[in-house]
């Protein structure tokens, strides 16, 4: 009995190291950034790194100086809601319509589809999009964000479908509901928390999404990823002005999951265990 | 309301045939049950008249109406699960209320119609209640209701007793008896328990491999089951079946050569035949007073089941069972002479198992 304790209270201590250790990799540039954004900016680039420093707000007011920031907030907020919303008009159907019919190849082509790499589809969607005048548009970014939205909707939906009793389904046809209706007003409200959780992914993957905004967008449209980029010059990157941006940039997807962690968790595991 | 009727049904999937070609006429007002072993294809059968499964040949008429491509939603059939499939995010009234609000039946006939079938069915207390929080009879309870309140043509029952405790089931099965026959509905009802089958059915039909053995009453199938497995399948413990031959002017064991006291109904088919099976249902053995009237066995196993006692022995290679009274008292080791009762052993082909009369 007592060895058994011994052993569970090892087992504990070990596991809040590995989780102490885990925090620490993980957290470390994030705090970093975070700091380095209210450093004065000649201490960013410091070696060794200083700990101790007087705070400042001086990165932050040159960011919003030099940079129609707010203005980049919208765009970001404009192409990341339009390509969650897209994702789920498309997505929530098409992950009902996997689980309902078992084929599944489509989930996984949506899901080739995002794992290869995006500069694959940047060049034809940069040719077809000149072509048709939308370089620059809202509807290009918010098209090709939907490539990061798509699939994280399908995949997160698809085993919270999946969890529910085929048998529940059938009731409400024999009921007299039709696939369309079953969707609506009986899947739907068992997978509200997946919905919810796979909108936040999808909002978090689509804000921090760089690539397609670098190319696809123009002065007027540019998300706040990739103009945080214009402060990387040749030979002299604003170092304080960047990380002050990278803190901002960050901050709505970190409040977000904050906000909604412990259903964050749940929703992801929803379908893992059937009760 | 409305009868069924199943022509030349085949049902595949893929190579694999699980309905051969069956015909089957349901009565309206019938309560029928389909039983079978696992597999049998009863389950299939009953999807398939909910419109769950398409047919692959063949005809099904429900009333005058031939409903082969009727989606489910059309076909005006209620069916209760297995599994209840109550809807998890609804309050038992609106689990209830769900279908007649989608057929736009008006607010106050909706309300009236799921509270007359909540007093039906004792579940008054519980219609704001979300399905988790009732009890496994609570929600078969609930599930029922939600097939009564639409009043359809037809109500199907996919296994609905399994789910629940050996008390429960026994309590169940008669309120769904006691219900059919307050609502004089066509009733079809799949189990593999024949205790189900036999104190709930107006007709019974057995199946096996996709193909009925025998579609009657429950005291025909019991008393003249068409076949050796209807007569195995039906009745608990099952029939004893052993080889016999007719030799010498007298039925005798196959194996052993022990005489066997059988009726002249039986010795004439036995006579005919030359050989057979017979079969003999545990409590259709009587112990014999005196040793030379019966079968010598002795006693293997013995079952007080309180009302009667089983006792299993050895007869010509066979493990066999009779039910005899507990007043007896036997006890392992005992030897007994067993004697089936007249007119009530069945003769079977050897070779296909038909019933010989």
């Amino acid at each position: 009995m007592n060895d058994a304790a011994n052993t569970d209270r090892w087992i504990r201590w070990l596991n809040t190291v590995q989780l102490v250790l885990a925090g620490i990799i993980i957290m470390a540039p994030t705090v970093w950034m975070v700091l380095s954004s209210f450093k004065p900016s000649f201490e960013v680039t410091a070696y060794p790194p200083t700990l101790v420093f007087t705070p400042t707000l001086e990165n932050y007011a040159e960011l919003t100086k030099t940079t129609p920031f707010l203005s980049y907030a919208l765009n970001s907020l404009i192409v990341t809601v339009g390509s969650t919303s897209l994702g789920l008009l498309f997505g929530i159907p098409a992950a009902f319509a996997v689980s309902w019919t078992r084929i599944t190849w489509p989930a996984i082509l949506t899901l080739a589809a995002r794992m290869a790499p995006g500069t694959l589809f940047l060049l034809p969607w940069y040719v077809m999009f000149r072509q048709i005048g939308m370089i620059g548009s809202y509807t290009a970014l918010i098209l090709s964000h939907a490539v990061i939205t798509l699939p994280i909707v399908i995949w997160v939906l698809l085993p919270s479908f999946d969890a529910i009793p085929r048998s529940v389904f059938e009731a409400a046809q024999v009921d007299g509901c039709s696939v369309t209706r079953i969707l609506w007003r009986i899947a739907m409200p068992l997978v509200a928390s997946g919905v919810a959780v796979s909108a936040i992914l999808a909002f978090v993957f689509s804000w921090n999404y760089f690539l397609f905004a670098l190319v696809l967008s123009n002065g007027d449209t540019k998300t706040l990823i990739a103009a945080a980029f214009n402060f990387i010059g040749e030979g002299s990157t604003q170092w304080g002005a960047l990380m002050a941006a990278a803190t901002l940039i960050a901050l709505p997807p970190l409040v977000l999951a904050a906000l909604v962690q412990r259903w964050l968790v749940s929703g992801l595991t929803l379908g893992a265990v059937k009760g | 309301m409305a009868s069924i009727s199943i022509r030349n049904l085949t049902k595949r999937y893929g190579n694999f045939t699980v309905i051969p070609d069956l015909n089957l006429e349901i009565a309206d007002h019938e309560f029928v049950v389909f039983v079978g072993p696992s597999g049998c294809g009863k389950s299939t059968l009953l999807r398939i008249i909910a419109g769950l499964e398409p047919i692959s040949g063949g005809d099904l008429y429900i009333g005058d109406k031939r409903v082969n491509g009727v989606q489910a939603a059309q076909r005006d059939i209620a069916m209760v699960f297995q599994d209840y499939a109550l809807y998890p995010h609804m309050r038992v009234y609106d689990n209830m209320s769900f279908a007649l609000e989608l057929r736009g039946t008006p607010k106050a006939e909706i309300d009236a119609r799921v509270k007359r079938a909540a007093a039906l069915l004792h579940i008054e207390p519980y219609l704001d209640r979300k399905p988790k929080e009732l009890s496994g009879g609570q929600r078969q309870r609930v599930a029922m209701g939600r097939a009564i309140v639409r009043n359809p043509k037809a109500f199907l029952f996919d296994e609905p007793l399994s789910n629940l405790d050996a008390k429960l089931r026994g309590q169940v099965r008669a309120e769904i008896k006691a219900l059919s026959q307050q609502l004089k509905t066509t009733m079809v009802f799949v189990t593999h328990d024949q205790i189900e089958a036999m104190t709930m059915a107006d007709r019974i039909v057995v199946l096996q491999s996709g193909a009925i053995q025998q579609y009657d009453t429950p005291e025909t199938v019991y008393e003249r089951p068409a076949n050796q497995f209807v007569a195995g399948f039906i009745g608990s413990p099952a029939m004893n079946f052993f080889a016999v031959e007719w030799h010498d002017d007298c039925a005798i064991l196959s194996q052993g050569g022990t005489a066997v006291p059988v009726d002249g109904e039986t010795a004439s088919s036995l006579r005919r035949a030359g050989n057979a099976l017979l079969g003999i249902r545990p409590e259709h053995f009587t112990v014999a007073t005196n040793a030379a009237d019966g079968i010598a066995i002795e006693v293997k196993l013995v079952e007080p089941l309180g009302s009667d006692t089983l006792i299993h022995f050895d007869l010509a290679g066979i493990s066999a069972i009779a039910r005899i009274d507990p007043s007896l008292r036997p006890k392992v080791g005992d030897r007994l002479a067993l004697r089936p009762q007249p007119g009530k052993t069945h003769l079977f082909d050897a070779t296909n198992g038909q019933v010989l009369r």
